[in-house]
């Protein structure tokens, strides 16, 4: 079996598993990746949100410091062994762009999108994901409220429009709803013309995988003195990473395109 | 090369040691599965229930009322009010009911007190799903009419006339009320307690807790 098609399986059942709530299957575990407790279908709590929980309103309620290292204690085993692979091989939404990913590739052809997809800012962009898990998942909800979960696209797609879809005329908008709208909207305009542009650039749970790619047992390792320079893999990648020169890449999300599409074999898959 | 090995070791070791300590030794799984996962998270879904305040007969869960509602209904309608620790929503409705009720309490805390209202006696109370009995927790469940599974929750529990026995008739809404401002939130619940007061005064006569 293609090495691709085994990630696309591994997405598709993982998704399967992370909605087996609608068969009354509902576990204290948080997913190890990003979906919504909120959907209807969900067996899992999201990560963010029990973080979220831990220090809201931090003044009169303190700090739930067990639900606060659940999470992340759960993220960290599978960092731990895996780095970022979930966000390649397990998280929903990485499966979902991997589908718009396509279109995102095509756009890559014009030459205008080449030269910003290489402009000098864009990887400092990447580091805007660590301020939201900073700035919006902690510290709003320690001093102000739940400000992401407020306007999170992913609680928007996978928990907001399937209740509308399953219950209508049940609920209504909230005030946060328009705001979510638009920012749900900014999302889908985002993955179609970014490969994987919510893994770069705004993903909080990518934020808290991604330093266990310098550390994680498992890891994508190039051959720097044999390699021949000719960048097909960096064409490649979803992530836009500089293949040939990444050393434990905090981006890689052990997608294996590099590793497939390398003539010489030179990029493989390494477990110490 | 062993370095990075003795690091990889250690920290799957404190990691596994940590999270396997936390489900073996704390409750930390049974607060996410209760609080976060079987309790519908109103401000992730950016939505608001869509008020229905209609009265029923039929508890949610086609458990019988519990013993303390049954009790507290001979005094008067009972005001059932479920919060938990975070969330926006009971926040914003703590003071509004604590302003309406005329009461003072603890958000983190439960909660009990028979209330004077517009001269009738209500019996309130607070039920903080992170600090409450499990028969407290559980009424949620009962009086979970619209099936929501969402807090803030308040439930109304009077007294009804149904075929030739006086039962208890109850409603509950939910989040903020479907409101924006405090106006209307306590107007809406001023409704509820005139109608329930006043099916209580119709019907109190023919109660009997027993026949429940």
């Amino acid at each position: 079996m293609k090495f691709q098609i085994k990630r696309l399986l591994s997405q598709i059942l993982i998704f399967f598993s992370a909605n087996l709530g609608a068969f009354g299957l509902k576990t204290g575990f948080c997913y190890p990746f990003f979906y919504c407790h909120s959907c209807p279908t969900s067996t899992s709590a999201c990560p963010l949100k029990a973080i979220e929980n831990s220090v809201y309103n931090i003044k009169d309620n303190g700090i739930a410091w067990k639900l606060l290292f659940y999470p992340i204690l759960i993220l960290g085993f599978f960092g731990a062994l895996t780095g970022r692979a979930i966000c390649g091989w397990a998280c929903p939404i990485g499966l979902l762009q991997r589908g718009t990913g396509r279109i995102a590739r095509k756009l890559k052809k014009y030459p205008i999108v080449r030269k910003l997809g290489q402009h000098k800012i864009e990887p400092r962009l990447r580091y805007i994901k660590y301020f939201v898990f900073i700035i919006l998942v902690v510290i709003t909800s320690a001093l102000i409220g739940f400000m992401f979960t407020d306007i999170c696209p992913i609680g928007f797609l996978t928990g907001t429009i399937p209740t509308l879809i399953l219950y209508p005329g049940k609920f209504m908008p909230n005030p946060f709803f328009w705001v979510a709208l638009v920012i749900f909207i900014m999302f889908l305009v985002l993955i179609f013309t970014v490969e994987q542009g919510w893994c770069r650039y705004f993903c909080p749970i990518g934020a808290l995988l991604a330093p266990f790619n310098k550390i994680s047992i498992l890891h994508i390792s190039v051959d720097t003195a044999k390699c021949i320079h000719c960048n097909a893999c960096s064409e490649v990648c979803p992530m836009g990473i500089d293949v040939p020169n990444m050393k434990r890449d905090p981006e890689c999300i052990l997608c294996g395109k590099c590793i497939n599409v390398c003539s010489k074999s030179y990029i493989t898959f390494e477990r110490k | 090369m062993k370095k990075m090995i003795v690091i990889q070791i250690s920290a799957l070791l404190l990691i596994s040691g940590g999270l396997g300590g936390m489900l073996l030794f704390t409750d930390v799984y049974e607060e996410v599965q209760s609080n976060i996962v079987l309790i519908l998270c109103l401000s992730c879904m950016k939505l608001e229930v869509n008020t229905i305040k209609e009265f029923t007969f039929e508890t949610a869960n086609d458990e019988p009322h519990p013993d303390f509602v049954l009790d507290n209904l001979t005094k008067g309608p009972v005001f059932l009010h479920y919060s938990e620790k975070a969330c926006p929503g009971c926040d914003i409705m703590y003071p509004i009911i604590k302003q309406f009720f005329n009461i003072e309490f603890e958000k983190n805390e439960m909660f009990y007190e028979t209330v004077n209202y517009e001269n009738s006696s209500v019996s309130y109370f607070y039920t903080n799903i992170d600090y409450s009995s499990e028969e407290m927790r559980n009424s949620l469940s009962i009086y979970d009419k619209d099936h929501v599974h969402g807090l803030p929750m308040f439930s109304v529990v009077t007294l009804g006339y149904d075929r030739g026995i006086i039962r208890p008739y109850y409603t509950s809404v939910y989040g903020t009320l479907g409101f924006d401002n405090d106006e209307e939130r306590i107007s809406l619940l001023t409704e509820l307690m005139q109608e329930s007061i006043d099916m209580y005064n119709q019907n109190w006569e023919g109660y009997n807790p027993d026949q429940q």
